[in-house]
């Protein structure tokens, strides 16, 4: 046990590096956005080839084949193909005046921030040299390093 | 002359005929692993035997509409002959759209209603107008009221007075079931067993076994006990869907508290997990997103609206969504107003029978409504003056 804990020690002066704010603010972001995703894996049809594709579309396409003309199913595909950062954009509010989608966001909380530990979720108390991450306790602190610490940097 | 209404969130769509009853049906399009070669609709999703690593297709991103190849797939889908065998021509629809909703998306979406299923007549309205309308049908005396909407996207908050609703307190949230349901794999992936694959049944736990508490502090603490004391603490058994075709909760006695379990099936131990992710709706910021939390959010919306009205408002809070289904929701939510609200005043929070179809409840008493007919675009109309009469009509 006490071999352990010099090992961990002795890494952080000469080979642990420290990332900088702004590095942090980064990684914070791109863990916040894929918070966002609607699927972690990829789709399960992209690899097929489009010839498998056509064959069930057929039974679909039979029904409303009548209403959907190919001429406007292509307009609309080109027109409606955009996404919500492209729209958003368009959109142009900031010359807007009034209430509008940017104005309406909630602004940031009075109360302090609370902190939990990565790895086991309860409340925090120390923050990890290295990449500012939170634990509790030495215990948390080492798995943090042997797994998340510093893996997968922007 | 029927009217269908539709409520069009970005999870489920509520839709109904106004004479009959709701139906809850998810408003994406999925793909499986094993049926390599169909992609199912909306309810087709009973259909699918094996719903593990279910891959999810939704029209929207950020609680707005951008895919519209997917929603028309969906719609047709609906108003088709298996589902609701709509008669365009003879039918107006009430359909809802998310708050400052873009133009693009607006224009959009006249077209589609008009020129391609050429609905008789169309109302565009947000969902929250129909709640609040819902509200002030059952409470005829008061005049204000505030609507929490906190649904699969975002959460909003929209203060409505006579009828009508107040831009400049409306308070948007970026903290919606999509982004529980997705913190909640992260931290059992990361913990636990990697599930960052199954959207569908991580979905299932969260919403079997998610709580909100009265008391963080104290029920952090109670979850860190070991063994019997901890009564936090739950097994939630896994499907593999052979055997065990749904998920569900090890009730209490059944626990095994020292060694492991002898049968075979997949547990998660859950802890703080249970009531840390909904407590994301009301601090964003234990997680790193900078804004308030719902109580916090009321409060200030409240305060932006002239004096004498607040007071009405703090009396008719309304919460609907999805979220507020959370065991503890309604309970919290008034501590934390009350804690935060000037003494004098009363504070009064609705949680709704069912608050997920509320809105759609609301649409159908406004399709009863002998103003609907002026309220409504009709084909006639857009036809001849297009996206112009509908920006001047809807209230959007």
């Amino acid at each position: 046990m006490a071999e352990k804990k010099i090992a961990v020690r002795s890494q952080d002066p000469n080979q642990r590096r420290v990332l900088d704010s702004a590095t942090r603010q980064r990684r914070l972001t791109r863990q916040l956005d894929a918070l966002e995703k609607d699927n972690f894996q990829d789709d399960p049809h992209a690899s097929l080839p489009q010839l498998v594709k056509r064959l069930p579309q057929f039974d679909e396409s039979n029904e409303s084949g009548k209403r959907r003309k190919k001429t406007r199913g292509d307009h609309f595909k080109q027109r409606f193909r955009k996404n919500f950062q492209t729209l958003l954009e368009e959109e142009d509010l900031s010359v807007s005046e009034g209430p509008n989608y940017l104005t309406a966001c909630a602004e940031p909380s009075k109360f302090p921030q609370r902190h939990f530990c990565a790895v086991c979720g309860f409340p925090s108390n120390y923050t990890c040299v290295s990449c500012g991450a939170r634990y509790c306790c030495v215990r948390c602190l080492g798995t943090h390093h042997e797994t998340r610490c510093l893996k997968w940097t922007v | 002359m029927s009217t269908l209404v539709l409520d069009n969130g970005a999870c489920f769509a509520k839709i109904g005929y106004s004479h009959e009853k709701v139906s809850v049906i998810p408003n994406c399009q999925f793909r499986s692993k094993t049926s390599r070669l169909k992609t199912f609709t909306a309810n087709q999703l009973d259909e699918i035997k094996d719903p593990s690593g279910l891959f999810f297709i939704l029209p929207f991103q950020k609680g707005y509409l951008v895919n519209w190849d997917v929603q028309r797939k969906v719609w047709d889908h609906l108003f088709g002959k298996d589902m609701f065998k709509v008669d365009f021509a003879d039918t107006n629809i009430v359909i809802t759209e998310p708050y400052f909703n873009f133009s693009s998306i607006q224009d959009t979406m006249n077209e589609i209603l008009f020129e391609e299923y050429q609905f008789q007549s169309a109302l565009r309205i947000n969902a929250g107008s129909l709640s609040a309308h819902r509200y002030f049908h059952e409470n005829n005396s008061e005049l204000c009221c505030i609507v929490v909407d906190s649904g699969f996207s975002f959460t909003h908050i929209v203060p409505y007075c006579r009828g009508r609703k107040m831009k400049e307190g409306i308070c948007r949230i970026n903290v919606g079931g999509k982004l529980l349901s997705n913190h909640l794999k992260e931290i059992i992936s990361y913990r636990q067993l990697h599930v960052m694959d199954e959207t569908y049944v991580i979905n299932q736990v969260k919403e079997d076994v998610c709580y909100v508490s009265q008391n963080f502090y104290k029920d952090m603490e109670i979850a860190q006990l070991k063994g019997e004391d901890n009564t936090v603490m739950r097994d939630y058994v896994l499907p593999d869907f052979s055997s065990i075709k749904k998920g569900f909760c090890k009730p209490r006695e059944e626990m095994n508290f020292t060694g492991k379990y002898k049968t075979g099936e997949q547990i998660l131990r859950l802890t703080n997990e249970r009531f840390a992710v909904p407590e994301m709706l009301f601090h964003p910021s234990d997680i790193g997103i900078q804004e308030m939390g719902i109580p916090e959010a009321l409060v200030n919306s409240i305060n932006n609206m002239p004096e004498e009205m607040q007071p009405h408002f703090y009396k008719n809070i309304v919460l609907t969504g999805g979220n507020t289904l959370f065991p503890g929701f309604r309970d919290r939510v008034y501590k934390e107003v009350r804690a935060l609200a000037p003494v004098e005043y009363q504070v009064s929070v609705v949680l709704p029978q069912n608050p997920i179809c509320y809105p759609w409840e609301g649409g159908k008493l406004l399709a009863e409504n002998p103003d609907f007919e002026e309220m409504v675009v009709t084909r006639e109309d857009y036809e001849e003056n297009g996206h112009y009469v509908c920006e001047e009509k809807f209230d959007i």
